[in-house]
């Protein structure tokens, strides 16, 4: 029983270092600046639309990966191809490279002016930032998918089939469903890399401005006075938007 | 109604097949087999599940390319496969929720009422006991209004307790809903109670199949007999016939005696061993060099006085003998 108290409090006490260590930054930029200055440089025009611009393209990145990542992530953890385990460690090489390394890559496969003839352009423009959150972030999704595909017995789709539903309807009846809490998952570990991506984004898009290139232009050009603020609102938003998702996707699985 | 012909399907080292299989309409068909001999496979493959070499037909039309959701057979797998994103009702009612069911209501109130599951349609499938859920599978197969009805070891996640009843309404179910059903089961139990059909399976091909009755008391092989739980499997010789038949005898149906009786076969045999139960006495007796086990019940041991060691003759009925063919044997004893 001693022992027991021993081992359970050394745990503690290392596990509350890493705990402080992580919280204690965020908490001290949020106290430091203080609510109001952080409302107040939110509704500052330059601010407020560069924060949206961020949230608003990494979504439509998650949203891009989730039309074509998670027929992948399926087809990887239901089917056996050749090739499946080289797709498979292909798919994370994005994980693992220097983020200014993919932008300077991106560049050069988008980069050359074909992203413009076709209307959608690149350089300084959404479709370049989305790209780069994209490109950095994509795997979480498809990982989180994969995982969740995996985990749900594939008898469930066969019984479908042999109840009358042909594949479409049982991969979205039965399969997405089933495997939903790990997509949101990934989703959301997605969407969070792809709002905080700023070393493939600089290098595509200084401008338009989003929130993690604005941060860094105001503290070089202004200081860390100038750049807290705005530091502190990007945290204080996208911490509000996870609690949001996570309590609808916990409400929606409780029914 | 269901014909297969030449089914062949290999998985990795395994292969089942090649086989051919007749299920007639309305009937229990029972593909008894150990585990592992490729039963859940065959039961796929007749699904639609398993791409397979060799055709199937069903009530005269080839299905064999069909895709599971056109052929319309109902499956319960053997740990039931409920839909975890679904309460019992949609999972009972999720072929309905597809395609138009005929008189779907009726169909419902009917079938839950049989099976005894009105009480939890509104339950969350995570807190169903095995025998629940296994009723709710049954439920939802039903409720496709399926031309065949395939289950795979639907009994062995149940509580021994309730198997029985589950039997009862397994067999309803045949004339209840005009279904023909094909069960596969490594358990000679259920085969017996169930099946009037049963084929046997053994290393993923068929050895012996028809009549129920036929098929559990005539073996065509060694093999297939020891399956099914054959004791005394002894050469003809003891009986004055060629060593190289096989008959194997009813331990119940050996009567002791210290004269010959009046049974076409008495063989002179030595008591070895002898195991005193509740209800009736195991003997175990050699005679020439093979050993012979019988159940005596009690009322005749007293009366009999048997000892370790002594000699007399074990009588039995030709009725009782059970003769395994012989050309089949040779190929199953290599």
């Amino acid at each position: 029983m001693r022992n027991g108290r021993f081992f359970v409090s050394l745990f503690l006490l290392l596990g509350s270092v890493i705990v402080l260590f992580l919280l204690v930054p965020v908490g001290k930029l949020l106290i430091s600046v203080g609510l109001l200055r952080i409302l107040d440089t939110i509704s500052q025009p330059e601010v407020y639309s560069s924060i949206w611009l961020t949230l608003s393209t990494a979504f439509y990145a998650v949203l891009f990966v989730a039309v074509t990542g998670i027929p992948l992530a399926y087809l990887i953890a239901r089917y056996d191809f050749w090739g499946k385990s080289l797709l498979e460690s292909l798919l994370d090489i994005p994980v693992m490279v220097p983020h200014t390394a993919a932008g300077i890559a991106l560049l050069i496969a988008f980069g050359n002016g074909w992203m413009d003839r076709v209307g959608l352009g690149f350089i300084d423009s959404t479709t370049g930032i989305m790209a780069a959150m994209m490109f950095l972030s994509a795997p979480f999704l498809i990982n989180g998918a994969k995982e969740g595909f995996r985990k749900a017995d594939p008898k469930l789709e066969r019984v479908a089939r042999t109840l009358g539903a042909g594949p479409m309807r049982t991969f979205w009846r039965i399969a997405l469903p089933n495997a939903r809490g790990d997509i949101i998952n990934g989703a959301l570990m997605m969407w969070s890399r792809a709002l905080g991506e700023f070393g493939a984004v600089v290098i595509i898009a200084y401008h338009p401005m989003v929130a993690p290139v604005l941060i860094y232009d105001r503290f070089n050009s202004f200081g860390l006075k100038f750049s807290a603020p705005v530091a502190a609102a990007m945290i204080l938003v996208s911490v509000l938007l996870f609690l949001v998702v996570r309590f609808v996707n916990n409400r929606l699985g409780d029914q | 109604m269901l014909e297969i012909k030449e089914l062949l399907l290999k998985r990795g080292e395994f292969t089942l097949g090649r086989l051919s299989l007749n299920v007639p309409e309305h009937s229990y068909f029972v593909i008894l087999g150990q585990t592992g001999s490729g039963k859940t496979m065959l039961l796929e493959s007749i699904a639609g599940l398993q791409q397979i070499e060799g055709a199937i037909s069903f009530d005269g039309r080839e299905i064999t390319q069909l895709p599971p959701e056109e052929r319309g057979f109902g499956f319960v797998y053997q740990d039931f496969a409920l839909f975890p994103n679904m309460r019992v009702r949609e999972n009972i009612l999720f072929a309905s929720s597809l395609r138009a069911i005929e008189d779907i209501e009726e169909l419902f109130e009917d079938v839950t009422a049989f099976l005894g599951i009105k009480d939890i349609l509104q339950r969350s499938i995570t807190h169903l006991s095995g025998g629940e859920k296994q009723r709710v599978a049954i439920a939802r197969a039903i409720c496709s209004r399926p031309k065949l009805l395939l289950l795979d070891e639907p009994l062995s996640a149940v509580d021994p307790t309730f198997r029985t009843s589950i039997m009862i309404s397994l067999k309803q179910i045949v004339s209840r809903y005009g279904i023909s059903i094909i069960h596969v089961t490594h358990n000679f139990r259920e085969a017996t109670f169930l099946a009037d059909h049963i084929a046997i399976m053994m290393h993923g091909k068929i050895v012996q199949s028809g009549d129920a009755e036929e098929v559990l008391h005539r073996p065509m092989t060694l093999e297939v007999a020891k399956f099914l739980g054959f004791r005394n499997i002894l050469p003809g010789s003891l009986l004055g016939k060629s060593p190289q038949r096989l008959f194997s005898v009813n331990p119940n149906a050996v009567l002791f005696s210290r004269t010959r009786q009046d049974r076409e076969y008495c063989i002179e045999s030595t008591i070895e061993e002898m195991v005193i139960q509740a209800d009736l006495n195991k003997v175990i007796v050699t005679s020439s060099g093979h050993k012979l086990y019988a159940k005596v019940p009690k009322n005749m041991f007293e009366k009999l006085h048997l000892q370790t060691g002594e000699t007399l003759y074990a009588c039995m009925a030709d009725k009782d003998i059970v003769w395994l063919p012989e050309a089949i044997d040779a190929g199953a004893g290599r």
